[in-house]
């Protein structure tokens, strides 16, 4: 908005100096119809004086020709008489009045010379070098000579004394710059004044440019991502304001398997993918359309209409990056996109929205084997009504290093030891505020920004677990172990170390999800295959299906907490825990009761023999894994 | 032909000019170098400043006094010394080729325009030989 402001400031600025310009040359326009007035008048009064005089020295002379006219003036007493004759010209502002003649030799020499001062002998020689001389003598026209406005001499009026048709002599009258000077300082002010208010408001106006040059420069790297050259999320935030999404479609492109390419090739040969990959997107795409790094491995891509069908450039781009062949450091990266494309997102409330819907498809598109793009078809998403600022606020948090998670013990007060802990999710808000999951969660369900959540989850109780070697628990659903990726983030890990999986427990979370019993066991069959363990979260708060249960072999059954939390009281919920904790104990199953917020919910429990608890009567989550002589406090 | 051109473009642009030392000493510049004597051309002026001229240019030897010089610049007829009055001489005004009759050829301003004059006769007596480049600037006698 200041920029406008500048923009109109300029624009008044250019308005004043063309007026300023404008009135200067209106006013050097008028000097010069002044001078040429005066020059005429001028002009006009001498030629008069100077026929008259003309005519009278023919005629009482009775020159015939050229050689008459030096004849007749060589006489001492006519060249007086008409030498007085010609000073009765003389005026403040008529210098010299002279008759030159050209001699046989081309050379002009004074025959005459009414002048008061820097009076010249008869037949003396005058070198005068200007054209006008000769062509006064050809054309028997009066011809003005503009002197250089110097030695006070402003213009040279020349004319020709003619007998019988032949040019025999010119009359030569210097006219001084008296008046034209009068005027020129006179209006040398005004001229000098004009002159300063445009180079001041040229200098205001060089400012500006300059501001603003900076400004574009500024803007340019602010909104540019230094290593694709396309742009930032930071213009995403500009394009809300400007942006009509009724004239373009969006796609969000993500490459496939980027995070195996970067652990296995490094970070440079990530770079070089996303380089490379950039590359073939700007290639694919026309002008109007624009490009943007949404973070990562991820583009969004607003495809305008004029430039045809958005599903035959994403196609184009899908089709692109999969048949490029990458080389870097010797080796051949294999890599493809997936593509989410919404071609009406002028249909949704805001973009965040449709960039969300957009992330969805593009979820899909992974979820189906991924190198594909999926379009938005609305009747096969469920409505929705989430915030629709919370997949870019996960973004930034993902991009900015701002995920962590804190753990809470469980604890196993047989023995009085801590069990394990239970990771649990965070994002620190970019004014520092600890934003918790079930403010964030629910909005990005379904969407591909959830298991890239989930990836990083993965990964910071990875690297949690190998720094402490303590037990901790990973809350995932049931959608992110069907995720491609997170499976092989999975697999790959736990793998290639069994000592980590086995202190590893993936808390499933018990929900109508799990639409696919034999997908669900063989989901699980895989975790147990790597060494890590099940548990069913929220276990007897949603579909619970008892045979599905035994069937997984899971290692724990969490109880819910809105089972546990009034146990003390209700007789219901107690009587529900009994019957889910003898269950477990009957299929092998260890028991964990949540929610365990006081001493009487405590006793209570200690009193069914459930296996394990966890609460805020034990500990709170931390930020830390804390010690048991830390619990209890 | 482009002595001419050089000469009277020279004039053309300093006419109107102030006179200066600097522009009298280009023109005379200019018509010594298109003239010969049977020696070696050594200038001397009445015009300490003209002298000064000639040896920054250094086309010309110039002289502190009078009598080592072929050639006199003068201003004024009274700055000639005796001893010299048989040298060449160039006047720097058209009344002095009348007072002076040693003088062979004069530069002065006539109605803000610049002229030269030699006057031939004169220049042969002096033994000074002139080259056609400057014929437009030659007259038989002084009108």
């Amino acid at each position: 908005m200041v920029k406008s402001k500048d923009l109109v400031i300029f624009s008044l600025l250019f308005v004043l100096g063309i007026s300023f310009a404008y009135i200067y040359n209106e006013i050097k326009t008028t000097k010069e119809d002044i001078f040429t007035r005066v020059e005429r008048d001028q002009i006009e009064h001498i030629s008069g004086i100077l026929q008259n005089i003309e005519s009278d020295f023919i005629s009482s002379l009775g020159i015939k020709n050229k050689d008459d006219m030096l004849e007749k003036l060589e006489n001492n007493e006519n060249r007086k008489k008409y030498e007085h004759i010609a000073s009765l010209l003389m005026t403040p502002n008529i210098k010299y009045a002279y008759i030159l003649q050209k001699d046989e030799t081309g050379r002009f020499r004074f025959l005459l010379d009414a002048s008061k001062t820097d009076k010249a002998g008869f037949y003396q020689k005058f070198d005068v070098n200007s054209p006008e001389y000769m062509r006064a003598y050809a054309t028997a026209k009066p011809q003005i000579i503009k002197q250089k406005n110097i030695e006070n001499l402003y213009i040279t009026l020349l004319h020709p004394i003619i007998s019988n048709g032949e040019v025999i002599a010119l009359f030569s009258v210097d006219i001084t710059t008296e008046i034209q000077d009068l005027i020129h300082n006179s209006v040398e002010p005004l001229e000098n004044f004009f002159i300063i208010l445009i180079v001041i408001v040229m200098l205001f106006m060089l400012l500006i440019i300059l501001q603003l040059f900076h400004y574009f420069i500024t803007r340019k790297r602010v909104f540019t991502d230094p290593l694709t050259n396309t742009f930032n999320r930071n213009y995403l935030e500009e394009l809300l304001h400007v942006i009509n999404l009724k004239n373009y479609g969006i796609a969000m492109l993500d490459l496939d398997k980027f995070k195996s390419i970067n652990d296995v090739y490094g970070h440079q040969t990530g770079d070089y993918i996303l380089i490379q990959a950039s590359k073939i997107f700007k290639a694919s795409i026309r002008a109007g359309d624009i490009l943007v790094r949404y973070g990562g491995e991820e583009f969004l891509l607003f495809i305008h209409n004029r430039n045809g069908s958005a599903l035959d450039v994403c196609e184009r781009i899908r089709e692109s990056i999969f048949l490029g062949e990458y080389f870097y450091d010797g080796n051949e990266i294999k890599t493809s996109v997936s593509i989410g494309l919404h071609k009406h997102p002028s249909l949704e409330k805001n973009l965040h929205e449709a960039i969300k819907i957009a992330d969805k498809m593009l979820y899909l598109a992974k979820k189906n084997g991924r190198n594909r793009v999926e379009i938005y078809d609305e009747k096969a998403l469920s409505e929705e009504n989430s915030s629709s600022k919370d997949i870019s606020f996960i973004k930034e948090a993902l991009d900015e290093e701002r995920v962590v998670c804190c753990y809470q013990p469980i604890y196993d007060y047989k023995s009085g030891e801590i069990y394990k802990y239970e990771s649990l999710v965070r994002i620190i808000a970019s004014d520092g505020r600890v934003v918790l999951p079930f403010e964030f969660l629910p909005q990005i369900k379904g969407t591909n920004m959830h298991y890239k959540l989930t990836q990083r989850i993965l990964h910071i109780v990875f690297e949690k677990v190998i720094e402490s070697k303590k037990n901790i628990s990973i809350n995932i659903n049931f959608s992110d172990l069907t995720n491609p990726d997170i499976q092989e983030t999975i697999v790959s890990t736990l793998s290639n170390n069994s000592e980590l999986a086995s202190k590893i427990t993936f808390e499933i979370l018990e929900s109508d999800e799990i639409d696919d019993v034999e997908l669900f066991k063989e989901k699980t069959s895989m975790l147990h295959s790597l060494g890590a363990k099940v548990s069913i979260d929220d276990f007897g708060s949603g579909y619970s299906n008892f045979k599905t249960i035994i069937d997984i072999e899971a290692n724990y059954l969490k109880i819910d907490g809105s089972l546990i939390q009034n146990i003390d009281i209700n007789i219901k919920d107690y009587k529900v825990a009994k019957s889910i904790i003898h269950f477990a104990s009957q299929s092998n199953m260890k028991t964990v009761a949540e929610f365990v917020h006081s001493k009487e919910v405590f006793d209570k429990l200690v009193e069914l023999n459930v296996d394990y608890m966890q609460g805020f009567y034990i500990s709170q989550p931390k930020a830390t894994l804390i010690e048991k002589e830390e619990l209890f406090l | 032909m482009k002595i001419v051109a050089g000469i009277l473009t020279l004039l053309f642009t300093l006419f109107g000019h102030e006179h200066t030392d600097d522009i009298k000493a280009d023109i005379l510049e200019k018509v010594f170098t298109n003239i010969s004597i049977n020696k070696e051309i050594i200038i001397w002026s009445d015009n300490e400043n003209l002298i000064l001229e000639f040896k920054a240019k250094a086309n010309f030897a110039t002289a502190s006094k009078c009598s080592d010089a072929s050639i006199l610049i003068l201003e004024s007829k009274q700055n000639i010394d005796k001893e010299c009055q048989e040298k060449a001489i160039f006047v720097m005004n058209y009344a002095l080729l009348k007072d002076i009759p040693q003088s062979f050829g004069a530069i002065f301003w006539k109605k803000g325009r610049p002229n030269i004059v030699i006057i031939a006769p004169r220049a042969k007596a002096n033994s000074i030989k002139i080259s056609e480049k400057l014929d437009d600037y030659l007259e038989e006698k002084i009108w």
